[in-house]
């Protein structure tokens, strides 16, 4: 089965995060090597497990262009890793820097390992009717894509931000830093969230937290997440010597930053704007109608299209243009699952 | 005068900045996501229900003046949303013809020396020493620039010789086929807006149209008569659930059946469109509307096994072949169901199961008979098997129809669109300033972006060079 495939390339991530440690810590080559291989050995098992549950949905329904697995949340965090190890992998080779490997195999073995032991519905699932077009391939694996690098952007906007602060009264730092405490609570909420619901297809988020029927739960829930918060606030600086150890300078962060935009940028553009219009006009008899995704997929062009006349026209630098990364992955994020959540339209399947 | 200059001058440049760019992307971002959470209905009671969730009565009637006041149910359509699109385009236009002349003066005006105080202000410098003399560099340094498609020009000073070399230059020119391809999308939208148009027509199968309503009401004639031969509708077993449904159709013209591909008849389904002359025919729905023309269709078998198509009106008396009975149809149900007491009755509109009562006369003796098409024990009657194939021309299909000159304009500037980004995004111009020297080589970079991989570059240059030295 594809999902235990997966689980062994998560437990691969995991492995290979202390030997990229020790790599840093000791800078031999010899080590360098094992780190790479051993995430790369796992990537490989990722790509593998990927196509074999690309048979499995073939097998029920029959077309090779409708059989993405990308269509409930587990796959498409699975995905999401794979394209994030890809990005990696491919930096790391392109400027012959290790240090972000740390960083990325917590991020991947983790996020694989937990949605594993989460038992978020793993099943192939028949596709919905709504679904079925030859454009699903291409519209919905090349979104997917651009938003995997949207993530990392976001993930080097914000270390950047956070490095490049020196007063924790600044807006930027007190902004990055609350965020980054949302996130983890958000995380963590999510967690509890799945392993409580009774149905794990109708999970709803923050509502074993925030939003308990308790209201003492509730309460504490709020409390922990100011703390939380607040931690992120006072000890931002502590991230920063980490980065600093780890070899990373806020040139790269930034360099990083928008590299990963201006390739999401133009495969966001062709994917999930130009592919959707042309799917859209076969099914719906018009290119355009401001669905509420759509709209929010125009929005998100937007914020990056501002992101690049920043940078190129008006030379913004510095955590000032990474602010811009940051508030775009948010509207991205608001574009992949907001919409579904709070808004209703034409693409409201996609749930989780 | 000067004054009238000087005010075209602050228009100008109002319209071709960055800054004007940049503030319509986010008044435009915020004014379309207003329109995804109002809901964009013209009923008032729904904007002032959707209101009063989050507040009081009254405010939400106040809510809903304000609404009003700025198109705020209709976003898409405003007057202040199509102002800014317009801004957008006009911002787009401008700053174009502004900055495309400039680019293009640049490409051909020669190349200067750099004076060597600029240069050491460049953020990228790179130094190598070599045991080469300046000339004997400088032979094979061009040898490996020209080798990786860097177009070069050099200049001799006194004690060096300073090599400017460029590499993607003219992608540079791909920003403005990005720009040209949004003015094309818009106008391609505009297009549609104006000489497009969109509606819908009933048509009862076996009659034809050649009139349409668009979307407000107002009639549209079609240069063609379309005629439905036959609606089909499949339902899930038992239910109304409409499966699959799909209508026959053909297109006159001029009094004659359009041929395409050699054919004549051509089927609509939901999500397969048909389309002839620019017009789109998509199947929506459909609807049971019996009139005087529907005809019941029937297949009659006699005793000694031969076939007879019959097809009647409503309440004709037909001859049953090979017997001297006589027939006729004299009630029917599209979806005849039995309740708990065992009588009879109509559960539907929708043809679910079709049914007929027909009266059978023989030597003056009547008896009626209910013939179900779906069951085949009621199709045996004393006088031979007596099929009820369907009711024809009972039913009529509803077609969307459209046209929208605009669509090629919409796909030519998206495929520009792509070309233009991935050309600007991923083909990013380069250009190295070298100094020469004896024994010694400088690079230097003038910019900071992408200076990692630069880096790369210059080392791989200085290898081969050192290599090519041996």
């Amino acid at each position: 089965m594809s999902y235990q495939t997966i689980a062994i390339a998560g437990l691969l991530y995991i492995l290979a995060m202390p030997v990229y440690i020790v790599y840093i810590l000791t800078k031999s080559r010899k080590i360098g090597y094992v780190a790479t291989g051993t995430f790369c050995l796992g990537a490989v098992i990722h790509i593998f497990g990927f196509v074999q549950r690309f048979r499995e949905m073939y097998e029920i329904n029959h077309s090779f262009l409708r059989s993405i697995p990308l269509t409930n949340l587990y796959e498409s965090l699975v995905f999401f890793v794979l394209c994030l190890v890809i990005g990696y992998l491919f930096i790391e080779w392109r400027y012959k820097k290790k240090s972000l490997g740390v960083l990325v195999s917590i991020i991947a073995g983790i996020t694989i390992s937990l949605i594993d032991l989460l038992g978020i519905s793993k099943q192939v699932q028949p596709l919905i009717p709504a679904l079925k077009s030859n454009w699903l391939l291409a519209h919905v694996t090349l979104s997917f894509i651009a938003y995997a690098a949207f993530g990392i952007s976001f993930v080097t906007g914000l270390l950047h931000i956070i490095m490049d602060s020196e007063n924790k009264k600044s807006f930027k730092y007190i902004f990055s830093t609350f965020l980054l405490g949302f996130m983890l609570f958000m995380f963590l909420s999510v967690i509890i969230d799945t392993t409580t619901a009774s149905n794990p297809k109708t999970v709803k988020i923050f509502h074993s937290t925030l939003g308990n029927p308790s209201s003492f739960i509730s309460i504490i829930s709020w409390l922990f997440l100011l703390i939380l918060i607040f931690i992120s606030w006072q000890y931002g600086g502590f991230i920063k010597k980490i980065l600093m150890s780890f070899k990373i300078d806020a040139d790269f962060l930034e360099d990083i930053t928008y590299k990963a935009i201006a390739f999401g940028f133009p495969i966001f553009t062709i994917g999930g704007l130009v592919f959707g219009a042309i799917w859209a006009e076969q099914a719906w008899g018009r290119y355009w109608g401001w669905d509420p995704k759509e709209t929010w997929s125009l929005i998100t062009w937007f914020v990056y299209a501002f992101y690049l006349h920043a940078k190129f026209i008006r030379g913004w630098k510095g955590s000032k243009i990474s602010m811009i990364a940051v508030a775009g992955f948010i509207v991205t994020i608001f574009t992949y699952l907001g919409v579904n959540i709070f808004l209703s339209g034409l693409h409201s399947y996609g749930s989780m | 005068m000067s004054k009238l200059n000087s005010l075209n001058e602050k228009i100008w440049n109002f319209f071709a900045s960055v800054d004007l760019a940049v503030a319509l992307f986010i008044v435009i971002s915020i004014g379309a996501a207003i329109g995804t959470v109002i809901p964009q209905e013209l009923d008032p009671e729904a904007i002032i229900r959707f209101f009063s969730k989050f507040m009081s009565f009254n405010a939400s009637m106040k809510a809903y003046e304000i609404v009003n006041l700025f198109d705020l149910n209709n976003v898409y359509h405003s007057w202040w949303f199509t102002f800014l699109l317009f801004m957008f385009a006009m911002n787009l236009i401008v700053c174009s013809v502004d900055r495309l002349p400039l680019l293009l003066k640049s490409f051909k005006i020669p190349p200067k020396l750099f004076d060597s105080k600029i240069l050491e202000k460049m953020p990228l410098k790179r130094e190598f020493e070599l045991s080469l003399k300046k000339d004997e560099i400088f032979e094979k340094l061009i040898n490996i620039l020209k080798r990786k498609h860097f177009s070069v020009s050099t200049f001799n000073t006194d004690n060096s010789i300073q090599i400017q070399c460029k590499k993607w230059s003219k992608t540079r020119l791909a920003v403005y086929l990005t720009h040209l391809s949004i003015l094309i999308i818009l106008i391609g939208a505009i297009v549609g807006v104006f000489f497009g148009l969109r509606g819908s027509m009933n048509i009862i199968e076996g009659t034809g149209s050649s009139f349409a309503i668009s979307d407000s009401g107002k009639p549209i004639s079609l240069p063609f008569e379309i005629r439905c031969d036959k609606f089909e509708v499949e339902f899930y077993e038992n239910s109304a659930m409409p499966k699959d449904y799909r209508s026959y159709i053909k297109v006159i013209e001029n009094n004659q059946p359009v041929k395409i591909n050699g054919k004549d008849s051509f089927i609509i389904e939901v999500n397969q469109p048909f389309t002839y002359k620019g017009f789109k025919f998509y199947q929506a729905t459909y609807g049971f509307q019996p009139s005087e023309h529907s005809e019941f269709r029937f297949t009659f078998l006699d005793k000694k096994g031969k076939e007879h198509q019959i097809a009647v009106h409503f309440e004709e008396k037909f001859k049953i072949p090979e017997t001297d009975a006589v027939a006729s149809v004299v009630d029917f149900s599209p979806a005849l169901g039995v309740d708990e007491q065992g009588r009879l009755f109509n559960m539907d509109t929708n043809m679910i199961n079709p049914a007929v009562l027909v009266e059978f006369e023989q030597n003056g003796k009547k008896i009626k008979q209910w013939i179900l098409s779906k069951i085949p024990d009621t199709w045996d009657t004393p006088f031979g098997k007596l099929k009820f194939n369907e009711l024809w021309g009972a039913q009529f299909t509803g077609l969307q129809i459209r046209k929208d000159p605009g669509v090629a304009l919409i796909y030519i500037g998206s495929i520009l669109l792509c070309a233009g980004l991935f050309i600007s995004l991923f083909l990013r111009p380069v250009q190295y300033i070298i100094e020469l020297g004896d024994r010694k080589v400088t690079f230097f970079y003038p910019s900071l972006k992408g200076a990692v991989l630069r880096e790369k570059e210059i080392d791989k240059i200085i290898q081969e060079l050192k290599e090519e030295e041996k």
